[in-house]
């Protein structure tokens, strides 16, 4: 008896699942409509916060735009792998940013060509010129992805230096007595007296003078420094040089030799971080946020958003823990190319409408919707009355408690829907008063400037960050070359010279800042670098520049 | 039977065994110390302020106490679909997998069994071989399995790992007890079922703490094959988003300002471990009576 | 009973299966039945997804699927063994997968055997329940805390400077030669009490009376586990060891990649990372399939001489 049961048991369950899975396996209709909101998916190949389902301004702006959208993030897995599986098996949601997976959606056919839709949506079509939309064009001349960021409308609000820089505590400044710092020399013959005057911090910790970050991809901290000190702007492969369109190599100039001697020295005078080759992020941004680093190179979006407000709350903003950059360049005189006005159009990635999608022109007219001034506000603003209010002049502000909400995880996943992989603008509202992110409000931005770096900045005439470095003219057609770089497989001769020389800058760099032969390591570093090729790259990289600048002709 | 072997060795404890059981203590001891700090240190971390714990510095005992941790990990959106759909992806995985790991171990450990030797090197093979993500996902989407709770259940029903595990056990148990009840006209199936399930018990409880483990951990599944289906999603799968949103890995300025302000990626890893850790420390006490029962039942008599 | 059973055991394993007759075939109906159903689903499921190896032979691309993709024959193979970061991993791989194989599994068995030497009941399971926690803890969690112990002003400098056995605090990331005993130090840490539970169950099968006939000639506690526990575990053991030889080549990818850096990659890259590093990072999923096959292939054949030499020994083996 027993037997039969649980043979039947068995059979049973195994008739269940099968049946059950092939119900379960049926294709859900998408776009569906909700009480006439239409509603589309997103996937977007980068990690990212998913908000509520009932999220409030995704309600507002469902109410606004008659749709809403669904996101989800990359997790756990490369870009190109969750792209290689969703093409595999041929279903994408509606939109799409592949991120580093780009290149492959439009290679497999995944995405909607654009062109012919843009001039039907006034907001999209407005977004680039003629000439930027170009840009965006693939090989088989259409245009298939709208690059979301880096879109300056109007009058650039510049506050904060986003990008890289030498940054230095506004206590090291203050001591002594706000000097004029342009050159590396300066700035570590500033830092060494510091640290000889003021070897600890106010409560007896011991300072670290400076400190590299050189973890995985983000080494570009100790990397990435010569094409900086030469004055030229962030192509972050190479140096462009701009009468002769010619790419230069930034590893091997004289001027990466000297910057890199001089951290040499500057580790054996035990100003560099002995654990700076070895520190993982997380270590590094424990240091950063104990204020004892009095200096790094650093982008700013890479430690200012966690480490400011940990030295807030223990209260070292007051003892001038926070950070400023300075316009350093190898020698005097260089006129110096840390920041460049102007917006970055990275033509290697961007927002894409798939091919599973059923409603191109309602997806595209949601985009259109997004980049309204209305909805952009609500994106980037809020609510009106909760999350900021309006003065005589329209002048949008915000109150202590609305930026303490603000900044409430809970509070963004329910109340907050920027929908931050759509396209947006930075700049000036088309009010012509606001800026079109709260961030950027230069009325909100110094507001929110701890005591110290008010008097720093005051000190050397400046208002903002940016006003620190001084603003240079955007760089040529060309730039940024990153968006090339960043996209080279192992397929290419140059892809591969491209990958090998960042292993090899990975192992080798370090060693040379530590040796106690800095000549002998250099050139051992530098027999080994070429043996990459790095010639095949930077022919790829020319080859490229050409092309750019021959497209840029075009519009002359 | 553990009582009577106990009180003997009591009486005849001699010095070497004196030292023997001091020196054991000890090891135990700094065993659980270096065992436990990690386990503590993740605890006291999950407790304390995201952006305060950056400082270092936090052993045992959180220095600013705070349960905006857990807070933010509960507060997570689909958390209880997700629990809900682990919960029974766990128990009915366990049971499957169960039963079907016993079936497979039971057939290869009857000595008669004609094809034992293939039909192991058969399942051992499939240990070391695996065709890849895409094929993978290629074939469940084929057969219905992606956008369904199936996945979490079907594809997992054998693994040869824990088949092994059992059949060892199995074949541990005397034959007599199989040529008795065959002498009585028992079959197969009557002699799995009643003779020697009732002797396995401590091994079906190591195999099902394995497997519901692996279940109550696993989120890939649910994120390659029912990323578009959130009715589907599991506990581990929103544990992993949430914490993928708040890791500083985001490669650029926007994914940075996307991320999650005041808590911090350590911190909240923190709370969500301890938060996975606890069905599995409750669990595992029952299941450990197993292992303990099992030394009475290893004492059946011919 | 006690030898009988022994003796039993090994003719368990020993028993020579009968010869395919109609007879015994009828006589085993049940069994190839649900063997026969266990096999289909096996073919599905773990079989089919193999003509994905295809990939290894191809210049695959996403869009033209596994079946139109361009073949390119040994390419990608000849790619990876003619590339001398390739050989370096190898070498990697292999050193710290046999080195973690080593210690993971004695520690395993010589914590489980003391466990149960462990007199007190309520201690033994409070020591047990303790010891598994670890495997739950992410490894970015334990190579953070790795990190801490042996960071400059860690406590494991602290106590060596204090000790006096160095002079001034050793950066251990900093150095190639402490990269593979660190990476088995880890995994001895998070794994031994949940790699120990299996061993555990083991025990708990072994006949009491064999304690008790020990005892009663006069065994003490190191003879009892010498002739008792140990033998009574072995065939788990012989079990296990065969399976983790396959396993030589899955040394890990999170702990390298997590305690890795600039300075020690030249010992600390394991296959796994450099699959993702060349691969699939760049959209190259063939090289990933191939490294893959070889992976396989080298288990496999591991395995097949390690069963072979258990067999010759008359040892407990897998198939």
């Amino acid at each position: 008896m027993k037997k039969k049961q649980l043979v039947a048991a068995l059979l049973g369950m195994t008739v269940l699942s099968t049946m059950l899975a092939g119900c379960g396996g049926k294709e859900k209709p998408k776009e569906t409509e909700e009480g006439g909101v239409k509603e589309f998916t997103a996937f977007f190949a980068v990690p990212g916060t998913e908000i509520n389902d009932d999220n409030e301004v995704q309600q507002k702006i469902a109410e606004i735009t008659g749709a809403k959208c669904k996101e989800t993030w990359l997790t756990g897995q490369t870009a190109e792998e969750a792209v290689g599986t969703m093409i595999a098996g041929g279903e994408y949601p509606d939109f799409i940013d592949g991120g580093d997976g780009m290149v492959q959606l439009y290679e497999a056919g995944a995405l909607v060509a654009l062109d012919d839709y843009i001039d039907d949506y006034p907001n999209i079509k407005e977004f680039y010129t003629e000439e930027e939309w170009d840009k965006l064009r693939q090989d088989d001349g259409h245009i298939y992805w709208i690059q979301q960021f880096g879109n300056i409308y109007g009058e650039e609000k510049a506050t904060t230096h986003n990008d890289e820089a030498f940054w230095i505590q506004t206590r090291v400044l203050e001591w002594a007595g706000y000097p004029e710092v342009t050159t590396m020399d300066e700035y570590f013959e500033l830092i060494e007296s510091y640290q000889e005057a003021n070897p600890t911090m106010e409560d007896g910790t011991e300072n670290i003078p400076y400190t590299i970050l050189c973890e995985d991809w983000r080494y570009f901290c100790l990397e990435n420094a010569p094409q900086f000190l030469d004055g030229y702007p962030n192509d972050g492969s190479v140096i462009v040089d701009p009468d002769e369109l010619k790419v230069i190599d930034y590893n091997t100039t004289p001027t990466a030799v000297k910057y890199f001697k001089k951290l040499n020295e500057e580790y054996h005078k035990g100003i560099v971080d002995p654990e700076s080759f070895t520190q993982t992020y997380d270590e590094y941004i424990a240091k950063l946020s104990t204020g004892r680093v009095l200096g790094m190179i650093d982008q700013w979006w890479n430690f200012a958003y966690t480490v400011n407000d940990s030295l807030k709350q223990q209260g070292l903003t007051d003892q001038g823990c926070n950070y400023v950059p300075l316009p350093i360049t190898i020698e005097k005189g260089i006129k110096n190319q840390w920041h460049n006005s102007g917006g970055v159009l990275n033509v290697s990635s961007g927002l894409a409408v798939t091919t599973s999608c059923e409603d191109v022109e309602g997806a595209l007219q949601f985009i259109d919707d997004l980049l309204s001034q209305e909805v952009h506000d609500l994106r980037f603003w809020g609510v009106e009355g909760e999350d900021y209010n309006v003065d005589e002049e329209g002048l949008y502000y915000k109150t202590e408690e609305m930026r303490t909400q603000g900044s409430d995880t809970a509070y963004k996943a329910s109340h907050t829907c920027t929908y931050s992989y759509f396209p947006q603008y930075s700049g000036t509202s088309r009010d012509g008063i606001n800026a079109m992110k709260a961030e950027f409000q230069p009325t909100e931005f110094y507001d929110g400037l701890s005591d110290k770096v008010k008097e720093c900045l005051a000190a050397y005439g400046a208002e903002t960050y940016v006003d620190m470095l001084g603003t240079s003219e955007a760089p040529g057609a060309w730039y940024p070359m990153y968006s090339f770089s960043n996209n080279l497989t192992t397929s290419t001769p140059g892809g591969m010279a491209w990958t090998k020389m960042g292993e090899i800058k990975h192992e080798y760099l370090p060693k040379v800042v530590m040796a106690k032969d800095f000549d002998a390591a250099w050139d051992e570093y530098m027999t080994a670098y070429e043996g990459c090729d790095p010639q095949a790259f930077l022919d790829e990289m020319q080859a490229e520049l050409d092309r750019r600048m021959e497209e840029a002709a075009k519009f002359e | 039977m553990k009582e009577v072997y106990q009180s003997k060795t009591k009486i005849k404890k001699s010095w070497p065994d004196k030292i023997f059981v001091v020196l054991n203590t000890l090891f135990m001891i700094s065993f659980v110390v270096i065992t436990l700090y990690p386990v503590l240190n993740t605890l006291a971390i999950s407790l304390n302020d995201g952006t305060d714990a950056l400082r270092g510095g936090i052993y045992l005992i959180p220095r600013k106490l705070t349960f905006k941790n857990y807070i933010t990990v509960l507060q997570k959106d689909n958390l209880i679909t997700g629990a809900w759909v682990t919960v029974l992806r766990t128990v009915l995985g366990t049971a499957v997998a169960l039963i079907t790991n016993a079936i497979l171990a039971y057939i290869v450990s009857r000595k008669r069994f004609l094809f034992k030797r293939s039909l192991s090197l058969f399942w051992v093979v499939t240990m070391y071989v695996n065709g890849g993500m895409i094929p993978v996902f290629l074939l469940y989407k084929n057969l219905g399995l992606t956008n369904s709770f199936w996945v979490y259940i079907i594809p997992g029903m054998i693994s040869a790992f824990n088949m092994l595990v059992i059949r060892t056990y199995m074949s541990g148990i005397p034959d007599s007890l199989e040529e008795s009840a065959q002498l009585d006209g028992a079959g197969y199936t009557t002699i799995f079922i009643k003779i020697i399930s009732p002797l396995c018990k401590p091994v079906y409880a190591t195999v099902a703490l394995f497997v519901a483990v692996g279940q109550w951990n696993s989120w890939f599944d649910a994120m390659l094959y029912n990323r578009m289906s959130p009715e589907y999603t599991t506990l581990q799968y929103e544990l992993m988003k949430l914490l993928s949103s708040v890791t500083n890995q985001s490669s650029s300025a926007e994914a940075m300002k996307n991320a999650m302000g005041s808590v911090t990626p350590t911190s909240v890893r923190a709370a969500a471990t301890i938060l996975t850790m606890l069905p599995i420390i409750c669990l595992y006490p029952f299941l450990q009576r197993y292992f303990i029962t099992g030394l009475t039942i290893g004492g059946v008599k011919e | 009973m006690t030898s009988k059973a022994k003796r039993r055991r090994k003719e368990n394993v020993a028993a020579p299966t009968p010869k395919i007759t109609w007879k015994e075939i009828k006589r085993q109906k049940v069994l190839l039945f649900w063997s026969a159903a266990i096999v289909v689903y096996g073919v599905i499921f773990y079989y089919l997804p193999l003509v994905g190896w295809l990939m290894a032979f191809e210049d695959y691309k996403p869009k033209d699927g596994l079946f139109h993709s361009a073949f390119v024959g040994m390419k990608n193979f000849q790619h990876l063994f003619s590339d001398a970061t390739f050989i370096k991993v190898l070498r990697n791989t292999l050193a710290m997968g046999v080195i973690n194989l080593a210690v993971t599994f004695i520690m395993a068995i010589v914590f489980a055997i003391l466990l149960n030497e462990v007199q007190s009941r309520k201690g033994k399971k409070t020591v047990q329940t303790i010891s598994y926690l670890p495997h739950f803890l992410s490894w970015i969690i334990v190579t953070g805390i790795l990190h801490d112990a042996l960071s400059g002003t860690g406590i494991v400098n602290e106590i060596l400077v204090n000790l006096h056995l160095i002079e001034k605090p050793i950066n251990f990331f900093a150095h190639p030669k402490y990269f593979w005993p660190i990476v088995a130090f880890a995994n001895v840490w998070k794994e031994t009490g949940w790699n120990a539970i299996i061993y555990l169950a083991a025990i708990t099968a072994i006949d009491p009376s064999l304690y008790e006939a020990a005892s009663i000639d006069g065994a003490g506690r190191w003879a009892k586990i010498r002739s008792v526990t140990l033998p009574g575990i072995k065939p788990t053991i012989m079990i296990l060891l065969l399976m983790n030889v396959g396993n030589v080549l899955n040394a890990g990818f999170e702990i390298q990649y997590l305690l890795g850096n600039g300075l020690v990659q030249s010992v600390s890259q394991t296959i796994d990372i450099y699959v993702l590093k060349w691969g699939i990072s760049q959209g190259n999923y063939a090289i990933g399939t191939a490294a893959g096959i070889f992976k396989s292939f080298v288990s496999i054949i591991l395995i097949i001489i390690a069963n072979q030499i258990a067999k010759r020994n008359g040892e407990e083996r897998l198939f």
